[in-house]
């Protein structure tokens, strides 16, 4: 994942709104996946792949996440972690 | 705007929240959306596109896979206030002091 800060000429001054900017943007990053929780989503992958699941978790670096009832070409997997680098974007109406 | 997307850092990112936007990921795929945060670790856009029945679609991009963002166009108040309030469980208040 992404270094903890941006680059090594971030002053001090600078530091503290930089942090305030980040934990702002990450809430509401977790607000919204925990609001994605349960509901059907649609992962584009590489290659225009696009399969469907239940929505569960991600893991705290987003690294992966967890779905149920992954509908992929050859059947349905009741439970799967998929890798996040696999993924392209995902999308959800809510 | 650019490829180094994952390296802007948060004050860079905040510029793009609550602006319509044009991402371009993977094999010519372009995507718009108002921008409602990027996720600090992974740089994953999550932009919201709302219906006309009231409801909202949401989009997370993956960092990794962002080429290029565009701003298309600002948010007038009442958009702002619509997507800051999409996700804010009734009873909560955001930390922000």
């Amino acid at each position: 994942s992404i270094a903890t800060s941006a680059s090594s000429e971030t002053n001090a001054e600078q530091l503290p709104i930089e942090q305030h900017a980040r934990s702002v943007l990450r809430e509401t990053f977790l607000r919204c996946l925990l609001s994605m929780t349960n509901k059907k989503v649609q992962f584009l992958m590489h290659e225009r792949v696009k399969v469907e699941a239940t929505f569960g978790a991600s893991d705290i670096d987003v690294l992966n996440f967890q779905v149920s009832d992954l509908h992929t070409p050859i059947g349905v997997q009741k439970e799967a972690l998929i890798r996040c680098q696999d993924v392209i974007s995902f999308t959800c109406d809510s | 705007m650019q490829c180094d997307w994952p390296l802007l850092g948060p004050l860079q990112w905040m510029r793009y929240v609550n602006k319509q936007v044009k991402v371009k990921a993977g094999k010519d795929e372009e995507r718009r959306g108002w921008l409602l945060t990027v996720d600090p670790v992974s740089a994953s856009l999550v932009l919201v596109d709302f219906k006309e029945d009231g409801g909202a679609s949401v989009q997370v991009v993956m960092g990794h896979a962002v080429e290029e963002v565009e701003v298309l166009q600002e948010a007038d108040e009442e958009t702002t206030q619509r997507l800051q309030s999409s996700f804010l469980p009734a009873k909560t208040r955001r930390l922000d002091p």
